[in-house]
């Protein structure tokens, strides 16, 4: 059907992402990784990279393939892409999980896990954004969410690059001088390139106009959103250039990392302005569960940024890097991923079972897939649960830790079934759930029109 | 007679709605002209909330189909616009005020 923009593969993205992030998560809970063991150590980048590749890439890839058509008005450049974008990602964290497991001594067969990690996933993302870039340069007029899109693929690109690097050094295949002191001293790059550029700062751009979306609230595209994309755009590029120079040279980040945080730290708060303007002119008074829970996302956004002040200004930052990072990851990108994706599973749903009957006959309405009542305790929990971790890191208690990363998946799983009852109509009235003519939407699949 | 039948047009539009929002077409705001002529045969220029929404199409055609339900139209003819785009302030009172939860 000409003009219907429904990604076929999306919803499998999202699925193979919720399975590793409940995987993560139980790692956490058994005490694999850190705080248990050393914070770069094997077990931790095992963890660290189930939940950036396995769980918050494959959930951002999946929800771009969908929405970057959106911003653009035009055809995604390839569905079929994407398809095998997810079982090289899939292939590609596998090898590489496989590789963490053989350096901590649980695989004990000797294979070249970290080339194939390399190759896989290097090959997998640069198709990603390859198919992605492609789609986001048919935009006629590129609004403020395609040039925050277009930072976060570049930033991508050089996660990997980098991350492409430490796999041929670990694995033994690359030994000249330049890429051992890359390897040695970029891990800071990789990270900040990773959860701020690739992650945060797409969802920043990609959140401009969900908010808007699903609030009724006013587009922004106002002096200072342009503001928060250009010094964003500064600090990643600081740190790209910047700190891959300082390390490939064997000197300190510090300095780099301290002058991309500036215009970082300023692209953040006026991120805030904005969010909050867009809350205040929605038309929508009455929020729905996924923009009330995305207010607690961005709670910890904005408390991971205070943490990370504070302990600069004390000179414990290095101390307590690994809880500023796990609330990045589960209070801000974690918990914003999931928000959306209750509204999103049961929009891309929506479309398929209802869609092709509009205008037939009576159908639900998107929010009567879902049952909020029944959805915000656990939506409580996982926020309370990711609080309680950061607090355990901080207070280094490996025990409150997996107490509280045990909370986390049991709240995760809890969220995982409203999912599933959206993918099956189940909180649909028996009276409107299959008129004539609609389809039954299959749970990891989408239907493409 | 074309007026009249306009009035039912219109009437049987507000049978479709925005899946989204859950608020008919009409009132939202998203039918900018339904325009009949003698024939019987019906254009109706229509936009949604957000270029490029996946529903669009969807949209669309729900529009077509409802239109040709109603009797007396001969054919329907839907284009989708975004010139100009929607904006909040085009959705009726009434439909501000649920939306608003008033």
């Amino acid at each position: 059907m000409a003009g219907v923009t429904l990604s076929r593969w999306t919803m499998s993205y999202f699925a193979a992402a919720l399975v590793a992030l409940v995987a993560a998560e139980v790692l956490m809970a058994t005490g694999f990784g850190y705080p248990a063991a050393a914070l770069r150590g094997a077990e931790t980048l095992l963890v660290v990279h189930l939940v950036a590749i396995g769980w918050l890439s494959l959930l951002m890839l999946g929800a771009l393939f969908q929405f970057v058509p959106v911003l653009v008005a035009k055809p995604l450049h390839s569905d079929r892409v994407a398809g095998a974008v997810l079982l090289g990602l899939l292939a590609g964290l596998s090898a590489l999980a496989a590789g963490f497991l053989h350096l901590a001594g649980v695989v004990t067969v000797d294979l070249p896990f970290f080339p194939a990690a390399a190759a896989l996933l290097g090959v997998s993302f640069a198709l990603a954004i390859f198919t992605l870039g492609r789609t986001l340069e048919t935009a006629v007029s590129p609004g403020l969410p395609v040039r925050f899109v277009t930072v976060g693929l570049i930033s991508l690109a050089a996660t990997v690059m980098f991350g492409i690097i430490f796999a041929g050094v670990l694995g033994g295949g690359v030994e000249a001088t330049l890429f051992l002191e890359i390897a040695a001293a970029g891990v800071p790059v990789h990270a900040v390139t990773g959860l701020g550029g690739w992650l945060t700062f797409t969802a920043m751009g990609v959140s401009y106009r969900l908010f808007a979306m699903f609030m009724l609230a006013p587009e922004l595209d106002r002096a200072s959103s342009r503001w928060v994309h250009r010094l964003g755009a500064a600090a990643l590029g600081v740190t790209v250039v910047g700190g891959g120079a300082a390390a490939a040279a064997g000197a300190s980040l510090t300095g780099v990392l301290a002058a991309a945080g500036i215009p970082g730290l300023a692209a953040l708060v006026l991120y805030g302005f904005d969010v909050v303007h867009l809350y205040r002119g929605r038309l929508r008074r009455n929020m729905e569960l996924n923009s009330r829970m995305a207010i607690c996302a961005l709670a910890s956004l904005a408390a991971a940024v205070t943490l990370s002040l504070v302990t600069v200004v004390l000179g414990v930052f290095e101390e307590h890097v690994g809880a500023i990072v796990f609330l990045v990851a589960f209070g801000w990108l974690t918990g914003l991923g999931l928000a959306k994706l209750y509204k999103i599973v049961a929009f891309l749903t929506w479309l398929e079972c209802y869609g092709p009957v509009l205008g037939k006959t009576a159908t639900p309405r998107v929010q009567d897939l879902a049952d909020e009542r029944r959805a915000w305790p656990w939506f409580v929990a996982f926020f309370m649960s990711s609080w309680l971790g950061t607090a355990a890191l901080l207070l280094s208690s490996a025990s409150m830790f997996r107490v509280a990363t045990a909370a986390l998946a049991i709240a995760t799983v809890g969220i995982v079934v409203q999912f599933v009852r959206a993918r099956r109509l189940i909180d649909v009235t028996n009276d409107l759930r299959f008129p004539p003519g609609a389809r039954r939407p299959r749970l990891f699949l989408s239907i493409s029109h | 007679m074309t007026a009249a039948l306009e009035q039912q047009v219109r009437d049987a539009l507000r049978l479709v709605l925005d899946p989204e929002l859950g608020e008919n077409i009409v009132d939202l705001g998203l039918i900018y002209d339904v325009a009949v002529s003698g024939d019987g045969a019906v254009k109706v220029t229509m936009t949604t909330t957000t270029p490029g929404c996946p529903a669009a199409e969807y949209l669309r055609e729900g529009v077509s189909n409802c239109v040709l339900a109603v009797a007396g139209v001969a054919a329907a003819e839907v284009t989708l616009t975004y010139e100009p785009m929607w904006t909040p302030a085009r959705m009726s009172a009434a439909a501000q005020g649920r939306l608003r939860g008033a």
